[in-house]
């Protein structure tokens, strides 16, 4: 029945193991390639990048169309808003990605192979956000076609350049923050569910904190708005250093 | 090669794995059997790098687990019970993804993607995405990732689990082929008779404890060295019974009927010398014997009485005469 071939093969030397950069590129694009073929995760993510814009700027901006003050101060805060609700996508495919795994039971094979702790968790932070981050990229060129549609080209230089360009890098950093946040969550979770449920109350203060200091920094001025992007990425990358650092694939398991 | 002194494993104040001692040489497969929650999992995964130990060391394939535990787990090949497979990929996919985690690339990863896929008969699924597969072809998909890197040590954690019987036999002839191509293997599995059939040796594992190791045949032995002899008869012999207690090697004679025909039995630590004298005497008796059957103690029975859960069918005096060759020694 079976062909000897196989079991012929001598017994070698093991290979010399991909850095831990190679190893992380691996799993994050074999991870963000399952999430684009979960049919929920992506139809989510399409109303959040091509519905709820084209939404917001009938419901909420076109009645301001003539109030040319009013436009100005939310046109770049609605960057920032239609950029971070696809990011939401995020904190699910990062539960779907330690705990939902670990529920069906295609997590191991992983921990037992000589990838480094640094290559997995890394790795599966970047497959949440890498895809998140694609639809918010494509939810960012909606709005700004949905305001030329709707509400004239020339509502477009009403948008503040610096401002709206912090606003847009500042959404790759929350995202990249809800990642991590919610990848440590799912670690140490026993369930999906519970993984999605936990980090949804720990990140929805986050994104509220978020949108209502951007509101108010816009007053200060670009800088402050540059400060909070630079802040939120100083604090993202000392997040991934600590969280590779103390997560522990025993503790992943000791869970199941 | 495996070896493991003195290793423990706590979860807080749940020891899971209590001083395990093992010395599994190259080419060679040990099962290790034991109840749910025995141990057997958290052992694997200690010795497979997963999980550090807390206390004791063990030495996989060369390397420390707790020292270098990256190298230990590039060296070793790990199927758990559920496939664990990436359902959404198809087969080539997922080995290539596998393979090159493990360090493999171009044609060296494809040629043994294509060879693994071959070797397996599951070519004409290549092309489909894993999650229309059987369990039997997962189990296959499973030991194909396992074997990918070529490594010396495999874990197998109940390979036939779910099987059907064919498929079955297909994987223990492959750990059989991998065992001969000096492998060794740590076989994890409830069937017993796998373990007999497969195993060069066979730890018990009780509350974390090995309580008892040895071949399968020494298990047996060491249990009790007494062969359970029923003799049926066509019709009820007098003096049949005398005859047999009688013999200075026989232990508890006893005659019973079964289905209408007297079944006479004994214990006998000789029985290729003990039985045709006692024939030869029922025959000189007049008897007509109808089936002369032997038993020896199996495997299920050291284990139940070693796990507690069924009292031993024949003999009493299993656990002091293995207690102590695995996790004492």
């Amino acid at each position: 029945m079976l062909q000897p071939n196989v079991l012929e093969s001598p017994v070698v030397s093991p290979l010399r193991p991909p850095s831990d950069l190679r190893v992380m590129f691996l799993i994050a694009r074999r991870g963000s390639v399952e999430a684009l073929r979960d049919r929920m995760t992506v139809m989510m993510s399409l109303f959040f990048a091509l519905i709820l814009p084209l939404v917001l700027v009938v419901a909420v901006l076109l009645p301001l169309k003539n109030d040319q003050s009013s436009l100005e101060r939310v046109l770049a805060i609605y960057v920032l808003i239609i950029g971070l609700m696809p990011a939401s996508s995020a904190i699910g495919i990062a539960s779907g990605q330690f705990a939902g795994e670990k529920e069906q039971g295609n997590l191991t094979p992983l921990l037992a192979s000589p990838a480094s702790n640094l290559a997995i968790f890394g790795g599966k932070v970047v497959c949440a956000v890498a895809p998140s981050i694609i639809f918010s990229l494509a939810a960012e060129v909606c709005y700004l076609i949905y305001l030329t549609l709707f509400l004239g080209i020339d509502t477009l230089r009403l948008l503040p350049p610096g401002i709206s360009l912090a606003m847009i890098v500042l959404v790759p950093v929350t995202s990249l923050f809800a990642a991590i946040v919610a990848s440590l969550i799912s670690s140490r979770v026993r369930t999906f569910n519970t993984a999605q449920q936990v980090s949804g109350l720990a990140l929805i203060p986050l994104w509220a904190v978020v949108i209502g200091l951007s509101f108010k920094l816009q007053d200060w001025g670009t800088l402050a708005v540059v400060a909070m992007v630079a802040g939120l990425a100083l604090i993202d990358l000392a997040l991934t250093v600590a969280s590779a650092k103390t997560w522990r694939r025993e503790e992943v398991l000791s869970k199941q | 090669m495996i070896e493991a002194t003195a290793l423990s494993r706590q979860f807080g104040n749940f020891v899971a794995v209590d001083n395990v001692n093992l010395n599994v040489p190259d080419g060679a497969i040990l099962a290790l059997l034991g109840p749910n929650g025995a141990g057997k999992t958290t052992t694997v995964r200690m010795l497979a790098g997963l999980m550090a130990p807390s206390s004791g060391s063990a030495n996989v394939a060369g390397y420390d687990v707790v020292r270098d535990p990256a190298a230990v787990r590039a060296r070793i090949g790990l199927v758990t019970d559920v496939p664990g497979l990436y359902a959404q990929m198809t087969l080539p996919d997922y080995l290539e993804f596998f393979g090159k985690i493990y360090g493999l690339s171009g044609p060296i990863l494809r040629q043994r993607v294509a060879g693994l896929i071959e070797f397996f008969e599951l070519s004409e699924h290549q092309h489909e995405r894993m999650v229309g597969f059987s369990k039997g072809m997962k189990q296959k998909v499973a030991l194909a990732r396992a074997l990918l890197h070529e490594p010396s040590v495999l874990f197998l954690d109940e390979p036939t689990s779910g099987l059907d019987p064919l498929a079955a036999r297909a994987v223990r002839e492959l750990i059989v082929g991998l065992k001969h191509a000096r492998r060794t293997i740590v076989l994890c599995t409830h069937d017993l008779g796998e373990a007999e059939r497969l195993a060069d040796e066979i730890a018990i594992i009780q509350r974390g404890r090995i309580v008892a190791h040895g071949s399968p045949a020494g298990l047996r032995l060491g249990a009790t060295p007494d062969t359970l002899v029923r003799i049926e008869l066509a019709q009820p012999v007098p003096a049949a019974l005398a005859a047999i207690a009688g013999h200075a090697r026989v232990s508890a004679p006893d005659e019973s009927l079964a289905s209408g025909r007297t079944v006479l039995s004994f214990r006998t630590p000789c029985p290729d010398a003990v039985n045709p004298e006692i024939i030869g005497e029922l025959v000189g008796l007049g008897a007509r014997i109808v089936s002369v059957n032997c038993e020896t103690r199996s495997l299920e029975d050291v284990y139940s009485a070693m796990v507690g859960e069924q009292p031993l069918a024949i003999g009493s005096d299993i656990p002091g005469m293995l207690i102590g060759k695995g996790s004492e020694n």
